[in-house]
């Protein structure tokens, strides 16, 4: 395992040693955060419930909102319906194929497809023009109504580490992932925290197949220099931002990959 | 003191009858002095275009926005006419080259021409201007900073095609680090909705909103057709250096002077030709330059709770209308009515542009033409609004075809990275006869991609996009139909063209 630290000042990187002190402490929380998160789903989450894999999506119109399936050895499955900019569910998209990390949910059916909940899905950035199917309305294969916006309530006050999941290969920042930016800079502000540290992760996905998807090698870097020049943007002194970007690939087990491809924030 | 308030007076009525008398032919000329009335219309093919002005009366002579200030003989206000809805129609350029044989500064050879190396007295030599209203940007490439922060591009460029030999030009074109696209003058009244800025977060880059960098606040990115600009100031001193020629700089007082006539000028069509005054006591609420000073800037408005332009409920059944209407007048009403419902309520399916689709809300969606179009009173996006409709990149644009070498305008290649993201629809090689927004981004996702316009004004300033392919109101809706296989009916086509006339 390679961890890195980088601190930027003037837009150039420059390598340092972190504090041992503040590994122990990052690491210390990363490994109990980790574990908090995921012991509860890998009881819960048998490996014969979950389902990762990489398809085309298909798009199914109905009589009020559209659903979007995937297929998957001769199955089908529900991943949830068109949504906005605040839903939850970000749909896949038509010429591109489709990671899809999900587990099934109690074999139930929506819209014709088995209910995959939670499901992540990440659009794959390269074209592929096979996907490309509509399939019409039909009667009976409906979605449900509308999800509800999340309530996005404030973090509490004296929280102090945050996490930021990504899509897979992705270093997008999302309205639901902004938003947590902008509840690690007002917390800072409320308790005079000046100092940030940015931990960037690489992820795997071990699909249901056996293969392994790992990250783009760069894919850590360029999540920590986003989320640099956010911080700094936001008022964080470049000497008060640190770094540490892991560029080896986590290690997959096909049950807790999706929270793997990360960002761990820190403030003190 | 009452002798000199009587001549002050007599001064000012004879500017506004001198004003009034010459509005048949409302093209303002730059330093011809005058008053602009605080309230005043001017027709247009459809009707009327009105404006109120926050300040009252302008006097034209020595305001910046009017006089010529730079060394070709232009001002502001050769490009944003009032007539035109402050922008600048084929119509008038036409009659303007007809009338001067060809001498007026709106036709000057920097940018108002196909080329400057052409012989300038010809008119084939203006001819993207003459019949598509559109002005040569030349802008740099490589890029090399955007926002202040250096950046590598992702894709290269080639020129495939250039009737216009300008971006083939050792001096003027890629070779020599230029590239030059055509595109059409935005309208600058109504600019506080334009310029309203979103939050904190970008939406469209998912990283900080740009802020004005003397106050440090968050502005909007929907002035330009690229956004390479985001304040009025930078814009204007843009425009002086690059339009007007200007060798000097423009003075704090006169950029103030500049940005306080834009700010304060709202404008909206008033009467149509069919349809009579449109606003009665206020309402349509939507419709109207009163309606347009009134309303509330950055209001996102696709629903069905208090939509784009509000409700036309009252031009919705002939019975609600009043009586002094005659037959075809309330036709028309319902017309507009039923295409403002169409715009705002009739689904479709939004596919493959980028930054629609690719920014969460699937592709395909099933939505309408408001959920892109979503801001109260302009219909502009709220977020940053480039999107890559297709009207300039291969396969969806309408009139160039790489085998046809007739096109008029220039067609690139534009090739991006293999370490680079793909264009979300296209690819990583890409035909555009105008790269758009990443021309500044420099990123491959953003090659096609333009700024949205607002919806005013649209009778006064023919023609549509950014590159002027769209000659009618009736071909602008046409496009979308066959973009997104819409499958309008002729009626709700005639519908969407009257509601659209009327904005």
């Amino acid at each position: 395992m390679m961890n890195l630290e980088i601190s930027i000042g003037d837009l150039q990187v420059r390598i340092f040693k972190l504090r041992l002190t503040n590994i122990l402490v990052l690491m210390l929380f990363n490994s109990l955060f980790i574990s908090a998160i995921f012991a509860q789903q890998k009881t819960r989450n048998p490996k014969s419930e979950i389902r990762n894999f990489l398809t085309c999506p298909i798009i199914r119109d109905s009589k009020t909102f559209p659903c979007w399936l995937v297929e998957y050895n001769g199955e089908t499955y529900y991943l949830g319906q068109q949504g906005r900019s605040g839903s939850l569910f970000y749909p896949p998209q038509l010429k591109h194929q489709v990671l899809v990390e999900g587990r099934i949910k109690d074999g139930s059916r929506l819209c014709g497809g088995i209910v995959l909940e939670p499901v992540t899905i990440s659009v794959m950035p390269e074209l592929d023009l096979s996907c490309n199917t509509l399939l019409p309305a039909q009667d009976g294969l409906e979605p449900p109504p509308p999800i509800p916006y999340p309530e996005n309530a404030p973090f509490a006050d004296d929280t102090r580490n945050f996490t930021i999941l990504f899509d897979f290969d992705s270093d997008f920042l999302s309205l639901h992932k902004t938003r947590i930016v902008g509840e690690v800079v007002r917390i800072a502000k409320v308790n005079g925290l000046k100092n940030i540290v940015i931990k960037t992760f690489r992820g795997t996905t071990l699909l249901s197949n056996g293969q392994k998807l790992i990250e783009k090698e760069e894919i850590a870097e360029l999540r920590a220099g986003k989320l640099y020049d956010i911080f700094e943007g936001l008022g964080f002194a470049k000497e008060h931002i640190k770094l540490a970007i892991k560029t080896n690939p986590e290690k997959a087990d096909g049950i807790i990959d999706v929270g793997k491809r990360r960002a761990e924030i820190l403030i003190f | 003191m009452k002798i000199k308030t009587f001549v002050l007076h007599v001064i000012f009525l004879v500017g506004l009858l001198s004003w009034v008398s010459d509005n048949e032919n409302s093209w303002i000329q730059p330093g011809k002095g005058g008053i602009l009335p605080a309230e005043v219309a001017f027709s247009n093919p459809n009707g009327t275009l009105g404006y109120v002005n926050v300040d009252g009366d302008i006097n034209m002579e020595g305001h910046p926005f009017f006089e010529p200030l730079g060394t070709n003989g232009r001002a502001c206000v050769s490009c944003h006419q009032p007539k035109d809805a402050m922008s600048v129609s084929t119509q008038s350029l036409q009659q303007r080259w007809n009338e001067t044989q060809g001498q007026d500064p709106i036709f000057a050879a920097i940018d108002g021409s196909n080329n400057p190396k052409l012989p300038q007295q010809l008119e084939s030599s203006h001819s993207l201007l003459l019949k598509r209203g559109l002005f040569r940007i030349s802008l740099p490439w490589p890029v090399k900073t955007d926002n202040g922060k250096t950046i590598k591009p992702e894709f290269s460029i080639e020129v495939v095609s250039d009737p216009t030999g300008v971006n083939v030009d050792p001096e003027l074109g890629l070779e020599n680090g230029n590239i030059s696209v055509f595109r059409r003058p935005r309208s600058v009244a109504n600019m506080t909705y334009v310029m309203s800025p979103d939050p904190v977060f970008n939406i469209k880059t998912g990283t900080l909103a740009v802020t004005d960098p003397e106050t440090g606040k968050v502005v909007g990115m929907n002035m330009m057709a690229d956004s390479r600009h985001y304040t009025q100031k930078q814009q204007a001193l843009d425009a002086y250096f690059g339009h007007l020629q200007g060798h000097n700089t423009l003075t704090d007082v006169q950029l103030k002077q500049i940005l306080d006539f834009q700010n304060k000028l709202f404008m909206a069509q008033s009467h149509d030709k069919w349809g009579g005054k449109l606003v009665e006591n206020g309402e349509p609420a939507g419709l109207g330059p009163h309606n347009m000073k009134a309303g509330k800037v950055h209001i996102l408005a696709n629903n069905n709770r208090d939509p784009i332009f509000h409700w036309f409920n009252n031009w919705k059944n002939k019975e609600t209308m009043p009586q002094s209407l005659n037959a075809e007048q309330k036709d028309f009403r319902e017309s507009v009515a039923r295409g403002n419902d169409i715009f705002m309520f009739r689904e479709f399916w939004i596919r493959d542009a980028t930054h629609i689709n690719s920014l969460g809300l699937g592709n395909p969606v099933r939505r309408s033409c408001a959920t892109c179009h979503n801001g109260q009173m302009t219909a502009q996006d709220l977020a940053p609004g480039w999107v890559d409709l297709g009207t300039t990149t291969y396969p969806t644009w309408t009139e160039n075809h790489l085998a046809n070498q007739k096109s008029d305008l220039p067609i690139f290649k534009c090739t991006c990275n293999k370490n680079a993201a793909p264009h979300p629809f296209l690819g990583r090689v890409i035909y555009t006869t105008d790269p758009g927004r990443a021309l500044i981004s420099g990123k491959c996702i953003d090659i096609g991609s333009i700024v949205m316009q607002q919806f005013r004004g649209l009778s006064a300033r023919a023609p549509y996009f950014v590159n002027g392919s769209a000659k009618t109101l009736h071909e602008l809706v046409d496009y979308y139909d066959r973009r997104f296989d819409i499958k309008y009916t002729e009626q709700e086509k005639t519908d969407l063209v009257n509601f659209l006339s009327v904005l």
